[in-house]
């Protein structure tokens, strides 16, 4: 019956093409939409995720909150010898510390000239953070403790400044905070990137980036604002921050309040609760739309049991019972949205994909995204087809037998 | 609002009866409570033993479906739907196997001779197929009544006189017919016509010389061992 049901469906759906497609635009467009919506917030996820990767998703950093202490004290600055206090107290937790210092110069190789941009790491930043070495080596302790003016330099940096990316060996000259040097590139990295981290970190293609000892960037004074740190693996960090603070405002004098606290775990957590509260409530007004479409299909549903008066009386009078004429419209209006439906998945995926292309982007569409759009759409279809259904199961076989 | 008024009639199994009437005469009521798709406000309808006025519109339905094969003035086939299919119809909502009623169905219009024709569209075929069709429908649940409404109303003369040897063979096979018509001609193939005026019997006559039909064969021998087998079970 469930068969016969389903080809009688078929049939009517498909006597009427034009019709029938119409009807289904309403829930193609409601289906896509909602699968669009939501994966690209998936996708946003993706990126996220993948920005805070790239930074450490343990990294947390420490500092005097400017905007609430309006008197900035000497003791407020950090020197490398409470770098090693706090590093000491906290061994079993920290995993890397440096003074988060970046620094934006020009560089100079023979006549060209580039923009350039430091960060100043210790040696055992790769343990924190991955980094991608190509070639050479990267920064090691006599490079930290010896100030040496080494760099490891980005591909994109040495072929710009070398010609090549085989620069290891290569010297180029630049000015860090005042003193004019030159540079040795020990090592090649390649800097991984995505839309959100060109977009965040104004990345440019035609800027140099490298990594030098933390320590070069700690003058005029070796003294510095921020504490940064990279928990080690498994660590509570939202709660290793709280104790951590507790104790440099004890070391500093200061209310802990007068800090400013940052922790990937925490604003991860932050932008992942208001990415999905986004994708939430941008489906929730795509799905809108699918109410819309389903709306349609009511529509159309009720023409077609009034067009159909009479083959339901024909149906009536040869033995159907309610229940068989009230599941013959239920499913075909349940096929026709849930065609709808598979046409929207296949638009939206489509689009998806085309845009993924476009910005050599990742996407994400979750299978069981693509599921439950397609039954809620027979869900759609079952509900609003309930009425015209029982509209038509109701027919008096004789008035029906009747109608022209 | 037309009704019918103190009619007492009896319809015995086997027999082959035409009701005429002019239009407003009370035989489309009469056609509508025969074929269960009416209850009789007052009074009763005995149909094969069971009370009809006492049945809920499913319960007419499964009667309709087992008991009564309809044929209608205008074919009333399920259009964009193949002769096959039509024929299928009510065996589909008897809940019989789609590979046995699919065998029936071909061996049904094997029967009435269109053989040829399964896959064919009601549009794609002519008034006295359609008609036939139609016929094929109805014997599809072996039903015991047979209720033709007008069944040569819309046919030419050939094809009318088609029609009503397929009922004449019906009949002969066991099968009991009820034709309504305001064609003398028609009539003249029954055994027994009652006339109807003003919602009452005003005749109610034997025939005493029903129409010979040709004597060619549109049914098989299939379609008179199926009332022969039912006759035998009764028997039992």
């Amino acid at each position: 019956m469930l068969i016969e049901n389903m080809r009688m469906a078929f049939q009517a759906i498909l006597a009427n093409r034009m019709r029938s497609f119409l009807t289904m635009l309403g829930i193609i467009i409601g289906i896509g939409s909602v699968i669009t919506i939501v994966s690209i917030g998936d996708s946003m996820r993706l990126i996220i995720d993948d920005v805070y990767d790239s930074y450490g998703v343990m990294q947390a950093y420490i500092e005097i909150d400017e905007d609430k202490v309006t008197d900035v004290r000497e003791s407020d600055y950090y020197t490398i010898d409470e770098l090693e206090q706090i590093r000491s107290v906290f061994a079993d937790e920290i995993d890397y510390m440096d003074s988060d210092a970046k620094a934006k110069s020009t560089v100079t190789v023979g006549r060209t000239r580039k923009g350039i941009t430091y960060t100043g790491v210790d040696y055992n930043y790769p343990d924190a953070v991955p980094v991608k070495l190509l070639s050479g080596r990267f920064l090691n302790e006599e490079d930290i403790l010896g100030r040496r003016k080494n760099a490891v330099l980005d591909e994109n940096a040495a072929k710009m400044l070398f010609g090549t990316e085989k620069a290891v060996g290569r010297k180029f000259r630049s000015t860090v905070n005042g003193y004019t040097d030159e540079y040795t590139v020990v090592g090649i990295y390649e800097k991984e990137t995505n839309i959100l981290i060109v977009f965040f970190d104004d990345i440019k293609d035609d800027e140099c980036y490298a990594y030098i000892p933390w320590t070069i960037l700690t003058g005029p004074g070796d003294r510095f604002l921020s504490c940064h740190m990279y928990a080690k693996e498994g660590i509570d960090v939202s709660d290793f921050v709280k104790r951590a603070t507790a104790y440099i405002a004890r070391m500093k004098k200061r209310d802990p309040e007068d800090f400013y606290v940052f922790s990937a775990v925490d604003e991860m957590a932050q932008v992942d609760g208001f990415m999905v509260a986004f994708s939430v409530a941008m489906g929730g007004i795509a799905a809108i739309s699918l109410v819309v479409g389903g709306i349609g299909i009511m529509n159309i549903m009720m023409v077609s049991v009034t067009e159909r008066t009479r083959e339901i009386g024909i149906r009536k009078a040869l033995g159907a019972r309610t229940w068989d004429i009230l599941l013959q419209f239920l499913t075909e209006s349940a096929i026709l949205s849930a065609f709808g439906g598979a046409i929207g998945v296949l638009l939206a995926t489509g689009l998806l994909n085309l845009g993924g292309n476009l910005l050599e982007q990742e996407v994400v569409i979750r299978p069981i995204v693509v599921v439950m759009a397609v039954a809620f759409a027979a869900a759609i279809g079952a509900f609003f087809g309930m009425y015209p259904a029982l509209k038509a199961a109701r027919e008096d076989p004789i008035v029906a037998l009747r109608y022209e | 609002m037309l009704g019918l008024n103190r009619i007492n009639l009896t319809v015995r199994r086997g027999e082959f009866v035409a009701i005429m009437g002019h239009s407003g005469s009370g035989k489309s009521t009469l056609m509508n409570i025969l074929g269960c798709l009416d209850r009789p406000t007052l009074g009763h309808y005995y149909l094969d033993g069971t009370d009809v006025a006492e049945l809920s519109p499913n319960e007419l339905s499964a009667i309709r479906n087992r008991k009564i094969g309809f044929v209608f003035q205008s074919f009333n086939l399920i259009a964009r739907t193949t002769a096959l299919k039509n024929v299928e119809l009510p065996m589909t909502y008897a809940r019989i196997p789609a590979a046995k009623r699919t065998k029936r169905a071909k061996e049904l219009l094997e029967c009435v001779g269109l053989g040829g024709r399964l896959t064919h569209m009601p549009n794609e075929m002519s008034g006295g197929q359609r008609q036939r069709v139609a016929i094929a429908r109805a014997l599809a649940n072996e039903p015991p009544l047979i209720l033709a409404d007008e069944p040569t109303g819309n046919l030419d003369t050939a094809a009318s006189i088609e029609i009503m040897e397929i009922f004449a063979e019906l009949h002969e096979a066991g099968a009991t017919v009820v034709v309504v018509t305001h064609e003398d001609n028609i009539a003249a193939y029954t055994d027994r016509i009652i006339r109807f005026s003003d919602g009452r019997v005003i005749s109610d006559e034997k025939n005493p010389e029903p129409t010979k039909r040709s004597g060619k064969q549109h049914i098989s021998d299939l379609y008179g061992s199926l009332y022969r087998r039912e006759e035998a079970a009764n028997a039992d």
